[in-house]
């Protein structure tokens, strides 16, 4: 008994320890730090509401905010809306080769945002593959593709796609599918069946996907950088600005707040749809 | 990475499927199949189309359109006589090396801890391990060097950059090892208790040599998530160049024949790793998550 409760404050202790250090506080350190306030280069630890107070009334932050969040919201529906046939069509057809297609998705999103970045200028770019054919073919190159918003949002589906179908497609796979055929077999249509039995009870999925797309859209600082276009700045972007060139941290600090906030009310509103009655039975279901 | 040919004593999953009645398939049913399977092909398309475009660009000298290429290895003797390159890939696998480490050590005690010894309290310790999952890399980053440059003030450093980037893979590398640990049958481990087993002989000799294709699939995916990181690293770092910082930096300068190399080395890394893993897994070296063998003898 002794020995039990010893091995649960290690195993359980510890890694808890280790998040609450390098995670929880951090954190913590970061909303303590968007109170105070910088100037010159100096931080001045004076408790105040100054930084949310700039980032309240400037525009230019309004706007950043208010562009991050609908390109954040576009991105993820276009993403889920995309994920949902492909990861059906792995399940449907993929047959022998399920394991195959699954880890292809793997490699675009192991090879890291820098990588994608360049590669995707490579297709976008002014002289990208898509322009070049264009230009091959003696049409006018496209413009919107890059520099602009357009070119961001198509960087961001790049980037988060292949999460996005990983995970409805590990939701298909723990999802019973005898539900759908009984379904079938007393009479609805493949319609109804799908609206009335497969996507719901893989709704918990669906929500995980979107979130696992809105929050890194939200916050993203590279892709904008490179691909979006003058008028292209998120949120992300200029909350590493402030940590990098202007050297504003608090300011910088309390972005990252805001940016917090934003990610975890999203997360939270989606989770308040009432998932039993999609059907979710717990995580504790294998 | 969960077993993917999962269930197969279960009919398989047909939306469009069987014809009442006659032989013949409906051509509703055979239009959605085409629909889905087109769709399926141009997404992986649009996935894989940068990448082997950026491959073709990187081994030829007509780099803006290389169709077909007329090849040279200009790119890649410029990427290997640089030599900030060189620093920066050891710099890389050094970060990558130490992240993955650290990351699998502790996932491996919380999975086990969450599976064996958490009770009734194992949704809030799940909540708490999967909680990195839902923080943006970036706010990561910024609050690991506000923590570490302002409260503790420590200067940025590799050892700041490993931690926080473990602290980014940890829930991935939970994810990974739960689907792998929670098809392990701990009778094994008392049986070898039983016999007269230390702890530690036990998870040597029997929990180890069952579980290590989760732990190896953790440490590559930590491994190459953390050796890739830019948005985390970079707060870190300090005046320390990785790999995805010196291109960064390059690229402020405009894209070059031999960022595509580097691209395309790496990506070339990825997929070799990825075969090895699928070998491993189809041929039954390593198995993932469901082993339906096991699971009947348990129920």
């Amino acid at each position: 008994m002794r020995d039990n409760r010893l091995a649960r404050l290690a195993f359980l202790g510890l890694p808890s320890l280790y998040l609450v250090v390098f995670f929880v506080l951090p954190l913590i350190a970061m909303t303590v730090l968007a109170f105070w306030r910088t100037e010159n280069y100096h931080i001045i630890r004076e408790a105040g509401l100054g930084n949310f107070h700039t980032l309240l009334v400037e525009p230019a932050y309004q706007t950043f905010l208010l562009r991050s969040v609908v390109m954040a919201v576009a991105v993820s529906a276009i993403c889920t809306g995309i994920a949902w046939p492909v990861a059906y069509a792995i399940m449907l057809y993929g047959g022998r080769y399920k394991l195959l297609f699954t880890l292809a998705l793997a490699v675009p999103f192991l090879t890291g945002e820098v990588l994608r970045v360049i590669a995707l200028q490579g297709l976008l770019g002014p002289m990208g593959l898509i322009n070049a054919v264009l230009v091959h073919m003696g049409a006018v190159p496209l413009r919107f593709l890059m520099y602009s918003n357009i070119a961001s949002a198509i960087g961001l589906v790049y980037l988060y796609l292949p999460i996005a179908i990983t995970v409805i497609y590990l939701s298909l796979l723990n999802f019973d599918a005898r539900l759908a055929d009984a379904a079938r077999i007393f009479g609805a249509g493949p319609v109804r069946t799908f609206f009335e039995i497969t996507w719901p009870l893989n709704l918990f999925g669906t929500l995980i996907s979107v979130i696992l797309c809105f929050i890194p859209c939200l916050s993203t600082t590279l892709v904008p950088r490179f691909l979006g276009g003058p008028d292209g700045t998120l949120y992300g972007m200029a909350l590493a600005q402030q940590f990098a060139e202007s050297g504003t941290w608090a300011l910088g600090a309390a972005m990252g707040v805001v940016l917090f906030v934003v990610s975890i009310s999203v997360t939270l509103l989606l989770f308040r749809l009432d998932l039993r009655r999609s059907g979710f039975s717990g995580l504790g279901r294998a | 990475m969960t077993d993917t040919s999962a269930r197969q004593d279960l009919p398989a999953m047909t939306a469009t499927d069987a014809p009442q009645g006659g032989r013949t398939l409906p051509i509703r049913a055979l239009a959605t199949a085409a629909l889905l399977l087109a769709v399926m092909a141009v997404v992986y398309v649009f996935l894989y189309l940068p990448i082997v475009h950026i491959g073709l660009s990187s081994i030829a000298k007509n780099h803006t359109f290389p169709y077909p290429p007329r090849l040279t290895g200009k790119a890649f003797a410029d990427l290997f006589g640089n030599q900030l390159y060189q620093r920066a890939l050891g710099n890389s696998i050094l970060l990558g090396l130490g992240s993955a480490l650290v990351t699998v050590t502790m996932t491996t005690m919380a999975t086990i801890g969450v599976i064996r010894f958490a009770g009734r309290r194992a949704r809030y310790f799940v909540v708490l391990f999967v909680a990195p999952l839902f923080v943006a890399e970036v706010l990561v980053g910024i609050s690991s060097l506000v923590f570490s440059g302002l409260i503790l003030g420590l200067p940025g450093n590799l050892g700041s950059a490993i931690l926080a980037n473990s602290v980014h893979c940890f829930s991935y590398a939970l994810l990974i090892i739960a689907t792998q640990l929670f098809r392990y049958d701990w009778r094994l481990d008392e049986a070898a208790t039983v016999f007269g087993a230390t702890p530690v002989q036990t998870f040597r000799e029997v929990t180890l040599p069952l579980i290590w294709p989760g732990l190896m699939g953790a440490f590559l995916i930590s491994f190459i998530l953390s050796f890739n990181n830019l948005e985390i690293s970079f707060y870190l770092l300090g005046a320390t160049p990785t790999l995805p910082s010196v291109a960064w930096g390059a690229l402020r300068y405009g894209v070059k024949p031999e960022l595509f190399a580097l691209a395309t080395l790496v990506n070339l890394v990825v997929i070799a790793i990825l075969i090895a893993m699928y070998l491993a897994m189809a041929r039954g070296i390593a198995k993932f998550g469901h082993r339906p063998e096991r699971q009947r003898a348990v129920g």
